[in-house]
Order: structure tokens, then C-alpha cells, then sequence
């Protein structure tokens, strides 16, 4: 889900139209419209305010991320190709792959 | 009917000789950014102006693309609502025209980050951001592309990298 699509969601489920929200922030409605179609991604005090408005919040909760070494690895290795160095590599599994 | 060998390049071609404007998303576009699926086909994001969905029909129609749905291929009247994706097979492949990929607003959205990457026998096609690909995973939330979702977060990550003045 998108920072848009959450904003929106909370929005909806407050039942409040982007003008009524706006007003309740004491800013333009057009600032609602470009958050809620990620033309413009709010800062995380701004989003939790927002959503405060419409009576929800993020509570700011860390969880544990495990980073995998080997994916890491593999996706370096690939960025360190250039585009068409990509494409031919993949062709070449493709073609190796044979028809699915 | 048996399934055409998948020839990304020469669909490419096709595609850019009438000057169409588009912008590569989905797994190939995700390859040339550097995940390693194994993706076959070819997805685009057209402009919805009426010249370019003109071209890009016959630029279709050059490769006896067809629609897997048996329907008139006829791509001038386009409802995103109505049919999210049209599934094409063709000379070259599969190909499949979104005219707005998930969790965008479409060509217009994704062009603006989009980079034309060179790819060789002179073409140079706009691949969508990896930003944008990995916005249009979360937005369809499929568990079979959580590892490729993953992929796309650290291809995003590195891009984001700040870079090191020597």
C-alpha cells in the first residue's frame, strides 16, 4: 500500500472529503489530492497528523529486518552491469530455460 | 497453436519504428533494472493520446499481434476501468498493453521517472523506474512476487545510495 493509498483510505473511513480534511489541517485541499495520488509523499510527523485528523495513527514500532547476504550480493552483481549486459544475460537464461 | 519464442528485442523494434511512446514495466523492465526473474513477455504502458494508441496498433498489427481474448484488436478505445490489461500474443512473443499499471496513474505518471536504457542493436526504450516497479508490486500485493518484490527494494536502495565525492 502507498502513503497515497493510506491517506485516502483513512480519509474515506473518517467519511470526510479532501476539503473537509483540509480544513480540519488548516491547509489546501490540494495538498490532500497530491498525497493521496503520491504526486507528493508527506513527511512521517505530516502523515501521522493526517491521519490523526481522521482519527487513526502509525505507531512508530520497529521490527526486525533480516537482510539476505546472498540476494544482497546477486543484486549487486547485477547492477554493477549496464542495462544491455542485463538483457543479454537474461536471454541467454532464457534461451537455456527453453520453453516453458 | 504453439507459443512464439520470446523476442523482446524485435518487439522493440516494432514498436519504436512509428515513434509510439511508452514506457516498459513489469518483469522485463524489472530485468533491465536488474532482477533476475525469468519473466517472458513484454508489458507496456502507452500514451493514451489517440495518434500514439493508433501507432502502437499498428505497430502490433506488424508482428499479427492478436488478443489471447479472440476480441478485435482495436486499442483506440481504452478503459482502464473496464480492461486493466489487454493480453496480446504475437510474431514475437507475448505482449500486454496496460494502459494504467497498478498503484499509477499510467504513462503520463511513469514517464517522468522513467529512463530510456540502452539496450543494444539501437534501441533505447523508456523502462520504468525502479521506484515505480516496485510501487506497482505493492500495490497488487502478490505472495509469489514477495521475492522479487525484495529484489526490487535493494535494486531501489542502491539506486538511492548517495554517492561518495572523490
Amino acid at each position: 500500500m502507498t502513503t497515497g493509498e493510506l491517506i485516502r483510505s483513512a480519509r474515506l473511513r473518517a467519511g470526510y472529503s479532501q476539503k473537509e480534511l483540509a480544513q480540519r489541517l488548516g491547509m489546501a485541499s490540494s495538498s490532500i489530492a497530491r498525497w493521496e495520488t503520491d504526486t507528493v509523499e508527506p513527511g512521517y510527523s505530516t502523515l501521522r497528523r493526517v491521519l490523526q485528523a481522521c482519527g487513526f495513527d502509525i505507531p512508530p514500532v520497529l521490527v526486525p529486518y533480516e537482510r539476505d547476504p546472498a540476494r544482497d550480493a546477486q543484486v549487486q552483481e547485477l547492477q554493477d552491469l549496464s542495462p544491455q549486459a542485463r538483457m543479454e544475460r537474461y536471454l541467454v537464461r532464457l534461451e537455456k530455460r527453453g520453453p516453458s | 497453436m504453439s507459443r512464439q519464442r520470446f523476442d523482446p528485442y524485435a518487439i522493440l523494434r516494432q514498436l519504436e519504428n512509428p515513434r509510439t511512446f511508452f514506457v516498459v514495466i513489469g518483469g522485463l523492465a524489472r530485468v533491465i533494472q536488474g532482477s533476475d526473474e525469468l519473466t517472458e513477455g513484454l508489458d507496456i504502458a502507452p500514451s493514451l493520446s489517440q495518434e500514439n494508441l493508433r501507432r502502437v496498433g499498428r505497430a502490433l498489427e506488424n508482428m499479427n499481434a492478436r488478443r489471447v481474448d479472440g476480441q478485435p484488436l482495436d486499442l483506440t478505445n481504452l478503459n482502464p476501468e473496464r480492461e486493466p490489461v489487454i493480453e496480446l500474443t504475437s510474431d514475437h512473443g507475448q505482449i500486454k498493453i496496460v494502459p494504467e499499471p497498478a498503484g499509477t496513474r499510467g504513462y503520463e505518471d511513469l514517464r517522468v521517472r522513467a529512463n530510456r536504457e540502452r539496450l543494444g542493436h539501437g534501441l533505447r526504450p523508456s523502462v520504468a523506474s525502479p521506484g515505480d516497479l516496485v510501487r506497482m508490486m505493492e500495490s497488487l500485493d502478490r505472495q509469489p512476487d514477495r521475492l522479487v518484490l525484495e529484489t526490487m527494494r535493494r535494486v531501489l536502495e542502491l539506486e538511492r545510495r548517495p554517492t561518495i565525492e572523490q
